[in-house]
């Protein structure tokens, strides 16, 4: 899959992470540097707790697989460069994790949940594509989000 | 020392709602239960049943993660027991060059199986286990008990 350029491309921030208590699954909220855009993603529950420590800045007492993941890059001298949310299909995101080393890049298919968790430890960037975006809408996506603003209030700020 | 060891399956454990991994050294003489928790252990099963989910777990990203490095896992070794807590380390071939990286058992486990490489547990571990303790522990496990990972 090709990665598009990163100036086209729009960053975002990861405002929290919320319990869905209908699917029990977690939503991993992510929200772009004006406020105006949100892409909410649901993960699992490993994904979401593994998420929600590296937001906490929580070091756990053991490393997680995420913490295992950065320690293997960089081990081995790689620098985990950036994140892109490249596609979404039948409400299935899909994300490229960026990897470089002196003048080599790798590209490496991830699943966002993932993807996210380790930008958080190594302290990337994380982007999406104009197009996810535009199609990550959907009617019932606005009323859920106008919910969602106000469980933020109620639920205490994970940043 | 150290001991090959092979995971011989997964137990489900009602009492503490988590799963035990159970290794085994080659002559089936000493066993290793290692209390994991839910989604590694389903890591664990995954690998073990040769499943491919229809999308990368976090551990088959922390293989294809290592492919594209170039690295090779050379070994996953249980290397300490403290407060009934294991560890673990994890040994990677780069280049010309040994690296040692500190994991959980079942982190190293479920990369060891991904990349069929050995798995070893050190002989302090094993002696340190508490044989007695687990054996009241089996005696109390029904046949029910016994079963594959429900994940």
């Amino acid at each position: 899959m090709m990665v598009p350029e990163t100036n086209t491309l729009i960053p975002l921030k990861v405002h929290g992470v919320l319990v869905d208590p209908n699917t029990d699954t977690q939503i991993v909220v992510l929200r772009d540097e004006k406020n105006s855009e949100v892409l909410p993603i649901w993960v699992g529950t490993a994904e979401g707790t593994s998420i929600r420590l590296a937001l906490e800045n929580v070091i756990p007492p053991r490393p997680m697989s995420h913490d295992l993941i950065c320690s293997f890059a960089s081990h081995l001298g790689f620098t985990l460069n950036r994140v892109v949310i490249t596609e979404v299909k039948n409400n299935t995101y899909f994300s490229s994790l960026i990897l470089t080393k002196d003048s080599l890049e790798k590209t490496i298919d991830s699943r966002p949940s993932d993807a996210i968790a380790l930008a958080l430890r190594c302290q990337c960037p994380i982007y999406v594509t104009p197009e996810v975006l535009e199609r990550r809408g959907g009617e019932h996506l606005d009323t859920w989000l106008a919910k969602l603003d106000q469980k933020f209030s109620e639920q205490p700020e994970s940043e | 020392m150290l001991n090959q060891m092979n995971v011989r399956g997964l137990l489900f454990d009602p009492y503490n709602n988590a799963y035990i991994v159970i290794l085994r050294d080659e002559n089936n003489s000493d066993m290793l239960p290692i209390w994991v928790g839910k989604a590694e252990a389903s890591a664990i099963s995954f690998a073990l049943e040769r499943i491919a989910p229809p999308r990368p777990m976090t551990h088959d990203l922390m293989k294809t993660l290592l492919d594209n490095m170039d690295a090779k896992v050379i070994s996953a070794v249980i290397t300490d027991l403290k407060e009934n807590t294991y560890f673990a380390k994890i040994h990677l071939l780069f280049g010309d060059s040994e690296f040692t990286v500190d994991s959980r058992p079942s982190d190293a486990i479920a990369v060891a199986l991904r990349t069929d490489a050995p798995i070893f547990a050190s002989g302090e571990v094993l002696h340190k286990q508490n044989s007695e303790e687990l054996e009241r522990w089996l005696e109390n496990l029904k046949p029910e008990d016994f079963g594959k990972s429900d994940t």
